[in-house]
């Protein structure tokens, strides 16, 4: 009798996908172990970007030390790979190349299709310095395999993969242009403008790009606006275009349904976008309370929505199809001075965040 | 925290009891009779004023900032405790926008803005007069929210003295001494202060602020301490029947901690900062005019040490370099007072001198600053009187003209209404943080233009024995504000980008009562609006409330107080707020032996942990003082 009734406890459950349990914290290497440049100012790990991939996760590290005004570049930037339900140390990638100059500064990391990983390194934010790349990695051999140079004059921000191209935004002027997958160069056509609205004497970046379906989106952020744009992969052509939020979006994340989330930092919101035919059309479907204002990254898993936040040293576990609209259900605190950037859910109770405060890839569990 | 039912009921029968104190006269203390205080400002006849005299708040352990709040039209930001930093908004503009004088000379911050008001010594001050509006015409360029007047304590012809020593939570220290005596032909008074605090308090904080009614937790605060001296040297000499000199030397030197905000505290970034200022004139009156002229300077110097742009760091590690800044002006001055006939009086203005920062992170920079003004007293039929004013100010680059127009209307001679209409405009030179300071994620830009304001007000006063009541309205437009707008990559720059409309009102009644009590409330409400897009101006609270009933007796004193600020904007979209916040304050006292006065005072009676300031600096919760003070 008690194993019929676990039986159906257990299809009442539906099956659902449920990940190894997370350890509380994996501690990222040292500047000394991220060969810098000078043996005697090392820099810091930095966590930024995460993605799974061949059973792993990848984390993108800065490898800088804290500067005036920007952060230096204090080594050759890093990917670290990890088993989260490990405690085993994180296996190093070096992206720098034979020069160690090759890549510095990597932000996103993302997995294409066919499963490569591929992040974009945006140097020392001059435009001009060869540290400004795309790299490629496998993931099965942990070995760098391509490198592209970018242009002068561009520097990297976000990374989408697709099957001929790898699209980046300028963090600059406002422009996504392409990388050839086969060639691995860039291409020659002009970059595409995604502008959105801003004023007189501000500035527009890209927040970030991102494959999402058969589409590219490019996220446009702004002091007083943002928008989503919806383009062609291999041509880049923009097909829609829709208003997210009232500044500052930082990153986007696709639903599995096709739908789109956006948050917005400056106003601290969260938005969906719904594609229809040929328009986007968005919502806000949520206000967070805006105290410690810092919404950093959002991702999904199923219809449960994660958001960090690096003010409050926090991540936020969502439910869209809550009853009233989209509600905050659980909250994860990660101590004063965690920093935490980037979060990546391992199933729809579990995400791990990277932690640019203390070096560290933390925890989250709501089960 | 969730709202409290009991703030209606606070906020009623504290305004039905309220009140200013006058201050009574203690045995054994020498009070010299100045006949009627002024309600305003000298500078700035017409326009609307406060006086905070200080002697209303002896027995009670009070910052700069704490006694600014008695005034409506009256902001001050702090960042978190006592000791640490604060400044002054009035009637919604910013700090750099409200500018500063110490007995008339202008004080800047280490950073060429914004002065910071905890490195000002209460003790060494008589009263401050609080002038609001747009007052460039009578203050000089910058002051597009007013001008806060420091008065120090004034040169005595006869020995007097007095002493005051407290003690209370967070490790709090003061002590204070003044002395003034006959000097020669003429006067003198010496004033010190000394302050210490460890600034460890705890507070409470909800770790996961997006769950509603999520719990709060307890932290402590660390690196938060404190430690300031201050001094005050004041010289009269008579020259002549109708001619004096005087001189003013004043001195700070401080050194905290900088704590941080709650979510990422800095417990290695240390502070010290050193400044005074010297001032020298010779007034002299003859046949009906009067003349002054005066030299003066000040110079501020900053370091910090363990802070980098996003943090802190190992303070003599190699990339955790220690920041010094130095600022400095010179200026002279001469003012002549002329009788054109009975019922006018021109006042004439003649100012130049320099302006100087030094830093790491400025560079070394200069400019001068000229200035001509003139202005009328006119006394008109009716009981009406007119002050026109013309400014004209150039701060290094930027040349501009700031005229202003004041009215009054009284009904007769003693009559206690009275009516007052003001209008102004002028500008704000850009400060030398705003042009050159690169540092952390904050850009320069030595492209900057001033920024403009126009205001209007009117206001009517009621003035009996029995009662005080006064009320003003008033509207400001501000055009090409300096806002911090983001800059490519990751950083923040200062524009000329911003466009805003603040109007308000303000109130204020004061009521002696029965049994040497004196009941006080003030209110402000603020509508500030970013004319480009309609959204609230961040930082702004709408709603402020004062109230006091204090009690000044021979043998007995004591006072409650309530501060009321309703929530603010913390966005410039009005999606993130500030919440209210409620502070309750007593303090009672007996004289003990002969002039000895003992006191004990307690602030955040409601002891709400949960305060944080504008940049989530968190606040204190309970704490207690006692504070023993004598005046012989």
């Amino acid at each position: 009798m008690k194993r019929i009734a676990l039986l159906a406890l257990i299809a009442a459950c539906g099956g659902k996908y449920q990940a190894p349990p997370p350890v509380d914290s994996i501690a990222l290497p040292d500047g000394s172990q991220l060969k810098p440049y000078d043996p005697a100012q090392p820099g810091q790990a930095r966590p930024q970007g995460l993605a799974q991939a061949a059973g792993r996760v990848y984390v993108t590290l800065s490898n800088q030390r804290d500067g005036d005004p920007y952060p230096v570049n204090a080594g050759p930037g890093f990917l670290a790979a990890f088993v989260p339900s490990t405690s085993a140390p994180p296996m190093l990638i070096d992206l720098g190349g034979a020069d160690g100059h090759q890549c510095q500064n990597p932000g996103s990391v993302r997995a294409s299709a066919d499963g490569y990983l591929y992040s974009p390194c945006s140097g020392n934010f001059t435009g001009t310095d060869t540290a400004r790349a795309i790299v490629e990695v496998n993931p099965l051999s942990n070995t760098v395999t391509r490198r592209a140079a970018i242009p002068d004059g561009r520097v990297p921000n976000g990374i989408a993969a697709t099957a001929r191209k790898i699209w980046t935004g300028d963090a600059y002027t406002t422009t996504v242009f392409s990388i050839d997958r086969a060639t691995f160069t860039a291409d020659p056509t002009p970059p595409v403008p995604v502008d959105c609205e801003k004023t007189a004497k501000g500035f527009s970046y890209v927040a970030d790009v991102m494959i999402i379906g058969v589409d590219l989106y490019a996220l446009c952020g702004s002091d007083i606006s943002g928008a989503l744009y919806r383009l062609d992969p291999d041509t880049g052509e923009v097909k829609a275009k829709t208003t997210v939020g009232m500044t500052n979006p930082t990153e986007l994340a696709g639903l599995d349904d096709g739908r789109i989330l956006v948050v917005n930092t400056g106003d601290s919101t969260l938005w969906l976008v719904t594609p229809s035919g040929g328009t986007l059309t968005s919502q806000k479907v949520l206000q967070f309370s805006g105290k410690n204002a810092a919404l950093q990254d959002v991702r999904a898993f199923g219809h449960i929505v994660f958001t960090v936040n690096s003010a409050s040293n926090t991540a936020q576990r969502i439910d869209l199809d809550a009853q009233g609209g989209p509600k905050v259900v659980g909250e994860a605190f990660f101590g004063l001075g965690a920093n935490p950037y980037n979060i990546l859910p391992l199933d729809d109770t579990q995400a791990i965040v990277s932690n640019r405060g203390t070096n560290t890839i933390a925890a989250a569990s709501w089960k | 925290m969730p709202p409290s039912r009991a703030l209606g009921r606070y906020i009623i029968s504290l305004a039905l009891l309220a009140v200013p104190a006058a201050r009574a006269q203690e045995p054994g203390e020498t009070i010299e009779v100045e006949g009627e205080r002024p309600k305003g400002s000298t500078r700035a006849p017409g326009a609307a004023g406060t006086v905070i005299d200080l002697a209303q708040f002896g027995g009670e352990v009070r910052s700069v900032a704490e006694l600014l709040l008695t005034a409506p039209g009256v902001s001050v930001h702090s960042l978190g405790g006592p000791g640490q930093a604060a400044t002054l908004s009035l009637r919604g503009a910013s700090a750099d926008e409200s500018l500063v004088f110490l007995d008339g000379i202008p004080l800047q911050g280490p950073g060429g803005g914004a002065v910071d008001l905890a490195s000002l010594p209460a003790t060494l001050l008589d009263r401050m007069v609080v002038s609001r509006g747009v007052l460039g015409a009578r203050f000089g360029a910058g002051a597009l929210g007013g001008a806060l007047e420091l008065l120090p304590r004034a040169a005595r012809s006869s020995w007097t003295g007095g002493a005051e020593l407290s003690a209370g939570s967070f490790g709090t220290r003061r002590a204070a001494f003044d002395l003034a005596m006959p000097i020669g032909s003429g006067s003198a008074i010496v004033a010190l202060q000394g302050d210490r605090t460890s600034g460890k308090f705890e507070f409470a904080r909800q770790i996961t602020p997006e769950i509603a009614g999520a719990p709060y937790y307890g932290f402590a605060r660390e690196n938060a301490d404190s430690t300031r001296g201050s001094g005050l040297a004041r010289i009269t000499q008579q020259l002549g029947s109708d001619t004096a000199i005087d001189l003013l030397l004043q001195g700070s030197a401080g050194n905290r901690g900088l704590p941080g905000s709650a979510g990422a505290p800095t417990t290695r970034s240390r502070q010290s900062d050193r400044g005074g200022l010297a001032g020298l004139g010779v007034r002299g009156d003859s046949d009906g005019f009067a003349w002054s002229a005066r030299a003066s300077g000040r110079i501020d110097g900053i370091e910090m040490r363990g802070l980098q742009g996003y943090g802190d760091c190992e303070d003599g590690t190699p990339d955790c370099p220690r920041l010094h800044q130095t600022s400095s002006s010179a200026r002279g001055e001469g003012e002549l007072i002329l009788p054109a006939g009975s019922s006018q009086r021109l006042r004439l203005l003649l100012s130049g001198g320099g302006e100087w920062v030094r830093g790491g992170y400025t560079g070394a920079h200069r400019r001068e600053v000229l200035a001509v003004a003139a202005s009328d007293d006119m006394a008109l039929p009716l009981g009406f009187s007119l002050h026109p004013a013309l400014r004209l100010d150039k701060v290094g680059k930027d040349a501009g003209v700031s005229p202003a127009l004041a009215a009054q209307w009284r009904p007769g001679p003693g009559h206690p209404l009275q009516l007052r209409a003001a209008w102004g405009f002028s500008f704000r030179a850009p400060t030398f943080s705003e042009l050159y300071l690169e540092r952390g994620g904050v850009a320069p830009n030595p492209d900057l233009e001033p920024e403009h304001a126009w205001s209007i007000d009117a206001g009517a006063e009621w003035r009996t024995a029995l009662l005080t009541l006064s009320g003003n309205v008033f509207w400001s437009t501000y055009r090409d504000l300096i806002l911090y707008q983001l800059f490519p990559p990751g950083r923040v720059k200062p524009l000329n980008v911003g466009q805003a409309r603040i109007a308000g009102l303000e109130l204020q009644i004061v009521v002696p009562l029965p049994g040497r009590f004196i009941g006080e409330v003030s209110y402000s409400f603020l509508d500030a609006v970013n004319r480009r897009d309609g959204h609230s101006l961040p930082y702004r609270s709408p709603h402020r409330v004062f109230a006091r009933l204090a009690h000044r007796g021979d043998r007995v004193e004591g006072y409650g107080e309530m501060s009321f600020t309703s929530a603010l904007p913390r966005n410039a979209f009005d999606t993130a707020f500030v919440d209210r916040a409620l502070l309750l304050n007593a303090g009672a006292g007996v004289r003990t032996i002969g002039p000895v006065w003992l006191d004990v005072e307690v602030k955040n009676l409601l002891d709400d942990r949960t305060l944080e300031d504008v940049f989530q600096y968190p606040l204190p919760g309970l704490s207690i003082a006692v504070i023993a003070r004598a005046r012989l």
